[in-house]
């Protein structure tokens, strides 16, 4: 039992790196634009479907790469001519219009490339487990991990230590006083959707490699996201890190004991967070309100 | 000077254009009576074209319009023309209802299809059966359908999951042994299922050792996997459909659990297997119609016809599932000279395909005491790459009849009421 304990543990938290993937770029979005972004799913998605038309070409590892920057920079032009029009409204524009978008990003992969799932191979390196014992470790969910962390230090790293990162922490407190500092803040908000679009992408390109691709996947893999954000406090993304690695962990030891309510255990841990620290474990309170 | 806008006197010109538009009315009314004769029969079909189901739902209505299409280079209906109207449910039995409804009240239908997914069907079930329409699950599984919820007006093409589990369910026993452990999606497919698998285990004499209940949609299935490796069973029975099967058979392939665990289920689709890499293509399964049938009369022209529409891919179950709906309709309509619902639904009852249709070697019939198609199960083993056909992922070992699979009709639970 404390073995199976261990594994499940250990299982969750590989789980919740990928939630960490996918929450921090609708952080990034939240946090600076106030858009709670519906689509996400959508461009996940579309990075996997793009990796899938690259692979012939590229090879797997140039479509790691291409396939992220080529959804970020649809999603640099959607924010250009849709997006940017929300900002400062209603959250409900936003709602409505990223949720119409959800709906067109799944129905154009859809006609593009079928409503038949699609097999996705990976190297064969990546393929194997690495040890019988710890045979759910296989040496692609451990690549998975490591390009969640490399992301999320990048991230970080820019965040803190470059004039566009900086500019977006600022912003993120205070968009007005940023603003009449004399920051582009539209070129800044661009950029800052367009990274959280490429990390969609990302998302995209390793989750095809471990489930296949379909064009509604990104459905299932957007609400764990938006789950590790509230868990972990929106308007922090130390928090939103955290945030998914706890869901992770929380889902894979519920599944020792109550399989079914392996899905569930996410929402009452949010649930139960919302009523102890209403602005999240790492949040601030006032942001978003 | 300026022209009154109404002068309140009607002008040679007005009085002309009337006299031409009657003169032609009358020159159109023979022919407009003649359209009347001529009126399309319509057959309306709920299936989700979007959603999770869009794969297996876009097939059915493939194989839908092939039938339509044949049906009316023979003559159609009555010699009437066949219209079909295909609406998306979008998966969501809200949404099918009210396409349902629609499909019937405006459009006035005479005859309806539908739904890939069995809450759906079941719910479409009813409207037809408020409103005396012939309807005919195309390929909505779970056994109420055909059981405890059955009603005079449905008729239905797939298997039960009572029949599933039973066809393959011998077959695991011999070949792999008596400790069993499932992982079961979490709805009422499932649950029938692994209900139906229970019952055969009693019987047989083998013994459940775990039942992992995975909600619908899973994408990671590592917690359940580790767990079934645990109970070291001498088989994993993997019950979740579409996308979650595909989800689950890769992850089994990656963690090498199918190199110390045999791997079986019942359903398995053509849709998943493609959408799998060679190497999760793995187990034993039963397929519900399969296009590979060397000497079977009719497969091959079928099989041809399919792929002409379907950018040259072979037929799955659902294309086959489609096709018989529609031609189960027309050919009871044309047989019995009529459109009336009471009257068709009791000619359906005990109603045998012909070998153009059926496209499969045993006796194929609608029972007469729970309306449930008596198909075939195909059992056999998944192969990672087809030989002569890259499309040919599927070895059959045994086709095993409708009414061997199913349950006697005492055991369903179905009682027929007839209108008045």
């Amino acid at each position: 039992m404390t073995q199976l304990l261990l594994f499940n543990a250990i299982n969750g938290l590989i789980i919740g790196a990928f939630y960490v993937l996918m929450a921090l770029g609708l952080s990034l979005i939240l946090n600076l634009s106030g858009v709670i972004n519906f689509a996400h799913g959508g461009f996940l998605v579309l990075g996997g479907y793009l990796a899938y038309a690259l692979t012939p070409y590229v090879g797997f590892w140039g479509a790691l790469l291409i396939a992220p920057l080529l959804t970020a920079g649809v999603g640099f032009v959607v924010e250009r001519l849709m997006v940017r029009r929300v900002y400062g409204r209603d959250p409900l524009y936003g709602l409505l219009l990223t949720f119409g978008l959800a709906f067109i990003l799944e129905d154009g992969t859809r006609s593009i490339w079928g409503a038949q799932g699609l097999p996705v191979s990976i190297p064969a390196v990546l393929a194997r487990p690495l040890s019988s014992d710890f045979f759910f470790i296989t040496g692609y969910r451990l690549f998975m991990v490591g390009t969640v962390a490399a992301a999320v230090f990048l991230l970080f790293a820019l965040l803190r230590y470059t004039r566009v990162g900086i500019r977006i922490r600022a912003g993120t407190l205070d968009l007005d006083t940023v603003s009449a500092l004399g920051i582009n803040v539209r070129g800044l908000r661009s950029l800052n959707f367009a990274a959280g679009i490429f990390l969609a992408g990302l998302s995209g390109v390793l989750a095809g490699g471990q489930l296949g691709l379909e064009p509604t996947m990104g459905t299932g893999l957007l609400m764990p996201g938006f789950v590790a954000i509230i868990v972990g406090g929106v308007g922090s993304l130390p928090g939103t890190l955290l945030g998914g690695l706890l869901i992770g962990l929380a889902s894979g030891v519920t599944a020792v004991f109550f399989p079914s309510a392996s899905e569930a255990v996410i929402y009452i841990l949010m649930a139960v967070v919302l009523m102890v620290r209403p602005h999240g474990l790492l949040g601030e309170e006032g942001l978003l309100t | 000077m300026k022209k009154p806008i109404a002068s309140g006197k009607i002008g040679r010109r007005t009085v002309l254009k009337g006299a031409a538009a009657a003169a032609v009315l009358q020159l159109t009314g023979p022919f407009v009576i003649r359209a009347r004769g001529e009126t399309p029969v319509r057959i309306g079909m709920v299936d989700p074209l979007t959603g999770v189901y869009a794969a297996p739902a876009r097939n059915e209505v493939i194989g839908a319009r092939l039938a339509v299409a044949e049906l009316n280079a023979k003559g159609g209906i009555l010699g009437r023309p066949i219209e079909l109207l295909v609406e998306d449910s979008a998966n969501d039995v809200g949404t099918g209802v009210q396409k349902a409804r629609k499909l019937i009240d405006r459009d006035r239908v005479t005859f309806l299809i539908g739904d890939v997914n069995s809450a759906i069907a079941q719910a479409i079930a009813q409207v037809a059966s408020e409103k005396r329409v012939l309807h005919i699950v195309s390929g909505g599984h779970t056994d109420t359908i055909t059981g405890t919820d059955c009603k005079w007006n449905v008729y239905r093409v797939c298997n039960t999951t009572r029949m599933e589990s039973n066809s393959v369910a011998p077959l695991l026993y011999k070949q792999y042994g008596k400790r069993w452990y499932f992982i079961t999606p979490d709805y009422a497919y499932g649950h029938t299922l692994q209900e139906g698998f229970a019952i055969d285990a009693k019987k047989l004499g083998a013994s459940i050792l775990g039942d992992e209940l995975a909600p619908l949609g899973t994408s990671d299935y590592s917690a359940y996997l580790i767990k079934a490796r645990a109970a070291s069973p001498q088989v994993l029975i993997v019950l979740p459909q579409g996308q979650d099967m595909v989800n689950c058979l890769k992850q089994i392939v990656q963690f090498g659990i199918n190199k110390a665990i045999p791997v079986a289920g019942a359903q398995q689709e053509l849709e998943s297997l493609e959408a799998l890499p060679p190497e999760a293509r793995i187990g034993t399964w039963m397929f519900e119609w399969y296009w590979k049938q060397p000497g079977v009369p009719f497969v091959s022209e079928f099989v041809a016809a399919i792929r002409k529409r379907n950018g040259g891919k072979v037929p799955t179950a659902r294309h086959w599932f489609g096709y018989t709906s529609v031609y189960s309709m027309a050919l009871v309509a044309n047989r019995e000279k009529s459109l009336d619902a009471v009257k068709l639904a009791r000619a359906l009852s005990g109603f045998e395909l012909p070998p153009e249709v059926k496209l499969q070697p045993n006796r194929v019939y609608y029972r007469a005491g729970d309306h449930q198609l008596m198909t075939s199960a195909f059992v056999g083993r998944a192969v990672a790459r087809g030989i002569d056909d890259p499309e040919d992922l599927f070895q059959v070992l045994e086709v095993v009849p409708g009414d061997k699979t199913a349950p006697p009709v005492s055991e369903t639970g179905c009682k027929v009421r007839w209108p008045a």
